[in-house]
């Protein structure tokens, strides 16, 4: 079977597109608005949601046949629960200033919709591969609008890109100024407002 | 077996797996987590004296060749003494010394003062006349980002650079003398700035003999 063809691959596709969680499905934007505030921030957010679902979906797909039906949702959010502190934990050890700048949005990715929605819709009906995968998948489309809306605030907000001014000089001297309203909140809900506005007019259904 | 049964079996089975796996996880971590945890403290007691620029990022070994340098931790009795060695009464209280060429350019003290959400912690450095704040900053704190977490940030803690402690009730009209005194809240963090106000006030009032003694002698006395 060709690569382009194989479930994993048309997940992958299908999450960072047809069926993002943000622009399309429009969940866990609250951490969207506050850690895109600079590119570095939002890549390691995305790695740690994107690790977090993986795992999560994993472990309850292999544990989909033994978990009791009354107490699912409790079994669900308990592992979201430890993966996302072993995560917090690790940054904490190798990420320090990172993690600091994160504060309480590594917390946050508990209550986070996405990570939930997954592990009710998906991983609780299909193996531990495709639950894998549609893990990184959801993970990899949530990562992708906060990479790009980072992008757009780290630009425009304060000339920067990862830390780097990238802006050049000369245009400073001619009058530019960065534009702050980037770095606050109602910036980054207009560059999602975009993103969103962007993705339904190009699927148009 | 029934339901309820499996159900509780399941639920035990699942707190065990967890509960081993964070305990592993924070245990083993709990070394790394510490190195940097010291590391923040010596560079935010740095940043509160200038020494070195919050943007800055300099690696672990500048940072600690430049703490070892140019500061010194002490202990101060109630009568504002430096004592040579450890703490000796419970009345006793950590402080830090910036020394050029063995001069005392500043003072560091710890503050730790209740937030809305938990404790505020950082550090406050005045100059060796005994009343200019020379700089703060804060390393941990749980306020509200974007809010009471604002208190991070450079902007804030540049308010209190040059401000003078003073006794004296805060409802005291402002005139522009008393600006010297004062440094601006944030909106929407009231109650942020209420309780940090009073933990600097408490923290101020406690270590006041070191600072009496500065204000009269530009330098620390030592307990005899």
């Amino acid at each position: 079977m060709k690569f382009t063809r194989s479930t994993p691959f048309k997940a992958v596709r299908e999450a960072l597109w047809q069926t993002n969680p943000i622009s399309k499905q429009i969940l866990g934007i609250c951490s969207a608005l506050a850690v895109t505030v600079q590119l570095k921030t939002a890549i390691v957010m995305a790695l740690a949601l994107t690790f977090v679902v993986a795992f999560s979906n994993l472990s309850i797909s292999l544990m989909r046949g033994l978990i009791p039906r009354n107490i699912r949702i409790i079994v669900e959010v308990a592992v979201i629960a430890t993966l996302v502190i072993v995560a917090d934990e690790f940054l904490k050890a190798f990420l320090y200033d990172i993690s600091k700048q994160l504060s309480v949005f590594v917390g946050l990715i508990i209550t986070n919709c996405i990570v939930m929605g997954r592990a009710e819709t998906f991983a609780m009906s299909h193996p531990p591969l495709a639950s894998f995968m549609d893990g990184i998948a959801n993970g990899l489309g949530y990562g992708s609008v906060l990479i790009g809306v980072a992008f757009i605030r780290e630009l425009l907000g304060a000339g920067k890109l990862l830390g780097f001014s990238v802006m050049p000089a000369f245009l400073y001297e001619a009058g530019y100024q960065n534009n702050g309203i980037m770095l606050l909140a109602p910036g980054a809900f207009i560059a999602i407002g975009l993103f969103v506005w962007l993705q339904h007019s190009i699927l148009k259904d | 077996m029934s339901d309820s049964i499996k159900s509780l079996l399941f639920a035990a089975l699942l707190c065990l797996a967890c509960s081993l796996l964070l305990t592993a996880a924070s245990s083993g971590l709990r070394g790394f987590q510490q190195q940097n945890i010291a590391l923040d403290k010596q560079k935010n007691i740095l940043k509160s004296v200038g020494l070195i620029d919050p943007y800055s990022t300099r690696d672990r070994s500048a940072i600690e060749a430049l703490y070892a340098a140019k500061i010194k931790s002490f202990w101060v009795d109630e009568a504002g003494c430096i004592i040579t060695g450890q703490q000796q009464s419970r009345g006793d209280l950590p402080i830090y010394l910036y020394l050029e060429k063995d001069d005392v350019a500043a003072y560091v003290i710890p503050i730790d003062s209740r937030g809305l959400w938990g404790r505020i912690m950082g550090y406050l450095a005045l100059q060796n006349d005994g009343s200019t704040i020379s700089g703060f900053t804060v390393y941990k704190h749980s306020e509200t980002p974007g809010l009471g977490g604002e208190i991070e940030q450079r902007w804030f803690q540049r308010n209190f650079v040059g401000k003078k402690i003073a006794k004296g009730s805060a409802r005291e009209a402002l005139d522009s003398e008393a600006q010297l005194n004062y440094v601006d809240g944030i909106s929407g963090a009231t109650l942020t700035g209420k309780l940090l106000s009073a933990g600097i006030r408490d923290t101020l009032l406690d270590y006041e003999p070191v600072s009496v003694q500065f204000r009269s002698h530009q330098a620390y006395c030592t307990q005899n």
